[in-house]
């Protein structure tokens, strides 16, 4: 596989899943505030700024919906939904080819509908559904990319590319949630403080798969253990870096042991991490510095994936 | 089905032709050109009865929605160009009509021998000016010419190309003059672009109109991503056993850029930028994921100029430096072979009756539009006398640049173009005006006639060959003869019917 169909097939993934981890905190989080006090609302919305527009180029400031429309439509925010799908549909067309048409043809349409003249009214009428949309949109777009195409190195590719986004954007989700946990993380929840943790649950689309698990009482340790390291749930941070290394091993099959050793070990590091460590650990310890390692481990296997397979010197490999 | 039973049913309104009373036709008019639905008396042509009848059935409300499923149809597969404003960019698809064009068999079939004798006997003649040169010691073609043409590659000379095959791919405009005969206006022997829009208003003309299209038995053309491909293959065989083949083009950027991908995808091969290949020791790589593999024949869609900045166009970044030598070492085919562009040359062109005789003592089955050729005296003085009349084009170029269409431009055009060709007679080749043939195009919710042309692409490497098909282009302004898409044309699916 040529190496800039690799650059765009991953990229394209991971700003998809970018897009649709906005769309779905952002809808989350206007569907909270109904139940919040203006105070805690607006409290809210500094976390989800920094957890989206990121990185920050200056300080955002507005009333919740100013700030949801502008991590939503704004063409001049370079992280906001509309522009997550512009780049991915620019990386997607360069690899047409690779694609196949009902991939290609999905993420062309809603493309053209959250660039459409009518998107903005749509927007101001019902902003909640109309995330809905954009998530439901991009789902499709995944189930398509599943079974119309080729589970070939594009693919894994893609895979890759999804999970690497994932882990991050969940563990800085996280990162910015703990900063403030309760004296005792062992006890259930109430009002007002369970409805910040059962939208936390919401945004990682992980409330069903939680209740199933530890029932409907929410518990900052339980939904901590959840999110980081529930071995079975596709938005814990263990499944993202799980698949990170299982997809690593898939990609450029034709590469030698030597080019890709270090990203392999970095991934295997940071899988061995999530699959060995503790919860309970953890909340006694350094649980922000855990989850920035995580985000840190995430952008070194990215570069020396990048290093092994994308943008390698071609000198070394000719004068063998 | 009764094609060909039907006799003429109509009767003629008035004096003045006009087609049919029924809804749909009621603003259609006939002029002296040669029209592909209507006999001169106004009534259908045998072989467009079927259409004729079914576009009277129809309610205009239902072709709107036919055409503007087609219309969505371009816009979801991103058949588009981009229009760039001075705030965004916006894509705009490229029209398309909705109304086949419908081509006899019999016609196709006379066309497509004189088709293949054409490309036959230009690669006979790219042969010969890039090594012996024995047209030109003849005096058949003047060495001049040849030499002076801005598309003559000196880089070329003596180089060895496969099968002798520097045409693989081409793509003639075909008109057809008030006669009904069909007669050729350009050969396009460079980087031909099209061939996607003829099978992408396939699919759409077979969506709109299915019935019909079964019923017609039209002939299809679907295969041609194969039939390139063998093509392609042919190049290297004796070569390479499995070669790497891959389509190389300039980027997203590019407005055929859909077609490459298009092709790409049809042939299931790499789709490359020039970024993406490099040479080294005179054999071509690509960047592979798994390092560099060697690649072995290139179906280029860029310009000989841009292809490699070592030898041509040192500020192209689109090319791969030191394509040349590794093609010159034999290391890589690339198709169309460079320098092809001197047989498509406007003036070289007046001379290609002459060529197929020389090359195949035969005579040409396919005629050309009568040619004056500026750089005589003689021919420049008729040229000038008659600007009003003629349509003066420049030598080397293409796309409907460069060009004086005489009855349709004003005075004071004509009289700057005048003094362009006083200046650089050498430049420039005058043509009578020929009103291109019409055909019922769907517009402002009725059906008219627009002024059409027809591009067949003809495949070249052990043998020649093409799909019974071609894209017509359609000169959307009502009354204008220019088809080309940079100009604001349309195009138009054709069918070819069995017989």
């Amino acid at each position: 596989m040529l190496s800039r169909v690799a650059d765009s097939l991953y990229w394209m993934a991971r700003y998809l899943e970018r897009a649709e981890h906005s769309a779905r905190v952002l809808a989350v989080k206007l569907e909270a505030m109904l139940e919040q006090t203006p105070d805690d609302a607006a409290e809210a919305w500094v976390r989800v700024v920094a957890a989206l527009a990121w990185p920050l180029k200056e300080p955002v400031a507005g009333t919740p919906d100013i700030l949801a429309r502008r991590l939503t439509l704004d063409k001049t925010e370079p992280s906001s939904v509309l522009n997550s799908i512009r780049v991915a549909r620019d990386n997607a067309r360069q690899v047409r080819e690779l694609i196949s048409t009902e991939m290609w043809e999905q993420l062309n349409r809603q493309y053209l509908a959250i660039h459409s003249a009518e998107v903005e009214q749509e927007w101001s009428a019902q902003p909640v559904p109309f995330l809905r949309e954009v998530v439901s949109e991009l789902n499709l777009f995944a189930g398509l990319t599943d079974s119309t195409m080729r589970h070939g190195e594009g693919w894994h590719f893609i895979q890759l590319g999804r999970y690497t986004e994932r882990a991050q954007a969940v563990s800085r989700l996280l990162d910015l949630h703990f900063g403030d946990l309760p004296a005792d993380v062992k006890q259930p929840l109430r009002a007002p403080r369970y409805f910040d943790w059962l939208s936390l649950l919401k945004q990682c689309t992980a409330f069903e798969a939680y209740c199933k698990v530890y029932t409907a009482d929410v518990v900052p340790a339980k939904v901590a253990e959840f999110l980081i390291f529930d071995p079975e749930f596709p938005h814990s941070i263990r499944f993202a870096t799980d698949h990170i290394q299982e997809e690593l091993s898939y990609v450029a099959p034709g590469a030698g042991g030597a080019r890709r050793l270090q990203a392999e070990r970095l991934a295997g590091r940071l899988k061995a991490t999530l699959d060995y460590g503790q919860v309970e650990e953890l909340l006694a310890g350094d649980i922000d510095g855990f989850l920035r390692g995580i985000q840190a481990s995430c952008k070194q296997i990215h570069q020396s994936m990048y290093d092994a397979f994308i943008g390698y010197s071609v000198d070394e490999l000719l004068t063998v | 089905m009764e094609l060909g039973k039907s006799a003429v049913r109509l009767t003629v309104v008035s004096n003045r032709a006009r087609p049919g009373q029924d809804a749909p036709f009621a603003t259609y008019e006939l002029d002296r050109a040669y029209d592909e639905m209507f006999q001169s008396d106004g009534g259908p042509r045998p072989h467009a009865k079927d259409l004729y009848d079914t576009l009277c059935t129809l309610p205009i409300a239902e072709l709107e929605r036919r055409q503007q499923t087609c219309e969505q149809s371009f816009l979801h597969q991103g058949i588009t160009f981009t229009v760039y404003g001075h705030e965004e960019a916006t894509e705009k698809i490229i029209p398309t009509d909705l109304l086949p064009r419908i081509v006899p068999g019999a016609e196709w079939d006379r066309l497509e021998r004189g088709l293949k004798q054409r490309i036959v006997a230009l690669n006979h003649f790219l042969k010969d000016v890039y090594n012996d040169g024995k047209i030109l010691n003849d005096g058949i073609v003047p060495r001049d010419l040849v030499f002076g043409s801005k598309h003559y590659l000196r880089q070329m000379r003596g180089v060895a190309v496969p099968l002798d095959a520097y045409v693989n791919v081409c793509g003639t405009d075909i008109i057809r003059r008030e006669d009904g005969s069909f007669v050729v206006l350009e050969d396009n022997l460079r980087v031909p672009s099209g061939v996607s829009y003829m099978l992408a208003n396939r699919e759409v003309a077979k969506r709109a109109f299915g019935d019909l299209y079964r019923a017609y038995g039209v002939r299809p053309i679907e295969h041609y991503g194969q039939e390139l491909l063998a093509t392609l293959k042919a190049l290297a065989a004796g070569f390479r056993d499995e070669p790497r083949i891959c389509l190389l083009t300039p980027g997203i950027f590019n407005s055929a850029y859909y077609e490459h991908a298009f092709l790409a995808r049809q042939m299931g091969v790499e789709l490359v930028e020039g970024r993406d290949l490099l040479v080294h020791d005179n054999v071509v790589y690509m960047r592979t994921t798994a390092g560099v593999k060697r690649v072995d024949v290139i179906y280029r869609r860029i310009d000989d100029d841009f292809i490699d900045p070592l030898a041509f166009r040192h500020d192209s970044a689109l090319g791969v430096p030191g394509l040349m030598n590794a093609y010159r070492a034999g290391n890589v085919v690339i198709a169309n072979a460079l320098g092809t562009g001197v047989a498509d040359d406007k003036a070289v062109y007046s001379y290609v009756p002459a060529i197929i005789r020389y090359y195949l003592s035969e005579e040409p089955l396919l005629d050309v539009v009568e040619t004056y050729r500026c750089r005589e005296p003689q021919q420049l003085s008729h040229t000038l006398e008659n600007l009003d009349k003629f349509v003066v084009k420049a030598v080397g170029e293409s796309g409907g640049y460069g060009m004086l269409v005489g009855p349709h431009a004003s005075l004071a055009e004509r009289e700057a173009f005048r003094a362009k060709l006083k200046s650089d007679p050498d430049n420039y080749i005058a043509q009578p005006t020929i009103q291109l043939s019409t055909a019922p195009c769907f517009v402002h919710g009725g059906v008219e006639a627009r002024h059409v042309d027809l591009r067949p692409y003809i495949l070249h490497a052990t043998d020649t060959r093409l799909v019974p098909g071609a894209l017509t282009r359609v000169a959307l302004k009502r009354g204008s003869l220019v088809v080309n898409s940079s100009q604001g044309g349309g195009s138009k699916d054709t069918w070819v019917l069995p017989t």
